[in-house]
């Protein structure tokens, strides 16, 4: 039983960390080809780069305007999470709290929302934040603010049912205002789930490109997802650069793999707090 | 308590409230309205407004005539059942082996999560390079150890192109989804595997009427996530075939359709954007409703 238990321990891990090569493999190719030239890529593309000349990150930086598409990116991402999060929980929130048919009717709303996928109303909304003179940065905010909406407010709805109504009361009672009740006592409650919120709306705002292609296109303040694109498809008519492209792409994840690295715990366990309810 | 709630709800809902009727129910409603117009983006032909350009069902007709709708829909349809399928094998085949190793559990759940943070179109080139390149020349082609013809060329062959998308969708998300399959397996009692022991059931008697039905919930989330997200797929499509050698799929459809008439077929984009809404809304509620009925007998 024990040596049966063993070889089945032993095959499983293999089969496993077999697997973890097989994920972080295009993260090592793409780290060491962030160092090569066109012909070194090609000519061998596994192995490790013969010297680590910064020089292709340095022109990759340089085309993909790393600094503005950065701050442009952050600046998107932070606001439109902050908006989604205020929101969508002040709005779960009262629906928990109000059992009218009022509230479930909202709540049927945004719940319903979640299966209008983008691209069904990406024309008229180009077409109607042209109209409201929203084409811009602020607009992407907004976009992102709505459509980050449904999913957020459907986690929050879920989590707020635990949060007794007592400790509320008491609050209350002690004179708290509205905010006041909201901010420091039902808000802390529900950390895990706001974790999880974050970091959900956080990843694919960062990441997206069709909204930011609709709306700023190949103009200024791109984000770093756009640059790249642009980057890609602009020299890219006499074959693929790839000592432009493999750099590029670097830079567009580190910054996500060194949050990663330095929040990797509080990640793993926000998600799996929102599978959970989800 | 509840009047101070009610004197609260209208106020504290008005944010929310508009941005989802400036966001998505207004421009839902425009949709819907001109998808049955001549709409060139920036004008309406023959009018002033929407509703001077109306043409009843021409957009869906010209949609249901279109050679590239057609194929974009069966291909999108081919790659979500491929996709779906080896998401949910490969997540849950990993949660089952990572739940039973002793250590290193934490070391697993990382790795595996970590490809789902990185954008879809950024690791598309890098995906790209890896199925011409390392795939077709070094690991799997004419010259190497192990010829396999399937896995060389894959981007440039609509049935193999499903595979490939298949595979970087799979190395994308299968970690977030094992995270989910391995909260629905610690939420299965153990006395449960232990009584069953000692009837003296075997191991697959175990999973498939023990494991199985206590992880229906687990199920209903994942089938409904990967359903709709390989569905509208957008991003990979772009990077790693651009839709080229008919591996179009119905994302990159309504987005290229704008692009490849002149002037502009808005309406007829349009159409197929409804046509995708109503596909996408049919399919999650069947699943769901399919899914839970399940979750309830078991």
């Amino acid at each position: 039983m024990t040596a049966n238990k063993r070889i089945k321990q032993g095959v499983m891990y293999a089969i496993l960390i077999l697997l973890s090569i097989y994920t972080l493999f295009p993260i090592y190719f793409l780290i060491v080809n962030s160092f090569k030239s066109q012909k070194e890529i090609v000519g061998s593309p596994i192995s490790v780069p013969s010297s680590f000349d910064f020089s292709y990150l340095k022109n990759a930086a340089a085309q993909i305007r790393l600094g503005e598409s950065v701050v442009n990116t952050l600046i998107i991402t932070v606001v439109a999470v902050a908006l989604i999060v205020v929101i969508s929980s002040l709005t779960a929130w009262m629906m928990v709290r109000n059992k009218t048919k009022a509230s479930s009717f909202l709540f049927l709303c945004f719940t319903a929302a979640m299966l209008i996928p983008f691209q069904s109303v990406m024309y008229p909304l180009v077409n109607l934040m042209e109209a409201l003179g929203l084409k811009n940065t602020f607009g992407l905010i907004l976009m992102y603010g709505g459509f980050g909406l449904s999913m957020t407010v459907f986690l929050y709805h879920g989590f707020f049912k635990s949060v007794p109504l007592s400790l509320e009361e008491a609050a209350v009672i002690d004179g708290a205002n509205i905010f006041q009740l909201f901010f420091n006592v039902v808000f802390p409650l529900v950390k895990p789930i706001t974790a999880t919120v974050v970091i959900t709306n956080a990843m694919w705002i960062w990441n997206d490109y069709l909204l930011p292609f609709l709306i700023i296109g190949n103009n200024d303040s791109k984000t770093l997802t756009l640059s790249l694109y642009y980057a890609k498809s602009l020299s890219g008519q006499y074959g693929n650069p790839w000592e432009l492209i493999f750099p590029a792409v670097l830079i567009c994840v580190i910054p996500i793999l060194i949050v990663f690295i330095f929040l990797q715990k509080n990640i793993i366990e926000g998600i799996a707090a929102g599978a959970v309810k989800g | 308590m509840e009047k101070y709630y009610k004197k609260w709800f209208k106020i504290l809902n008005i944010p929310a409230a508009i941005l989802f009727v400036v966001v998505i129910l207004v421009p839902f409603i425009m949709g819907m309205a001109y998808s049955f117009t001549a709409w060139r983006g920036s004008y309406f032909k023959g009018s002033e407004h929407w509703y001077g350009a109306l043409v009843g069902f021409k957009n869906y007709i010209k949609v249901f005539h279109s050679q590239k709708f057609i194929t974009s829909f069966i291909y999108t349809i081919k790659f979500t059942i491929v996709a779906v399928v080896a998401k949910n094998i490969v997540s849950l085949g990993m949660a089952l082996m990572v739940r039973k190793v002793g250590k290193g559990k934490g070391f697993f759940r990382t790795v595996f999560f970590f490809p789902n943070l990185l954008g879809g179109l950024a690791m598309g080139f890098i995906w790209s390079f890896i199925f011409q390149n390392v795939y077709s020349l070094m690991l799997f082609g004419e010259d190497s150890p192990i010829h396999i013809p399937f896995l060389c060329d894959m981007l440039q062959d609509p049935n193999k192109a499903v595979f490939a998308m298949a595979i970087m969708a799979t190395w994308q998300t299968a970690g977030y989804l094992m995270l989910i399959y391995l909260n629905g397996l610690n939420n299965i009692p153990e006395d449960l595997y232990e009584a069953a022991s000692i009837d003296g059931a075997t191991a697959w008697q175990k999973f498939r009427h023990i494991t199985v039905p206590m992880l229906m919930p687990a199920f209903t989330i994942v089938f409904f996530l990967t359903l709709s997200s390989s569905f509208k797929m957008l991003d990979e499509n772009l990077a790693l075939t651009g839709g080229d050698f008919g591996t179009r799929m119905l994302s990159l459809q309504i987005l290229l359709t704008t692009r490849e008439n002149t002037p502009p077929n808005y309406g007829m984009a349009q159409a197929q954007a409804v046509i995708f809404f109503i596909l996408i809304a049919v399919v999650s509620i069947v699943q769901v409703i399919v899914t839970k009925r399940k979750e309830i007998e078991a």
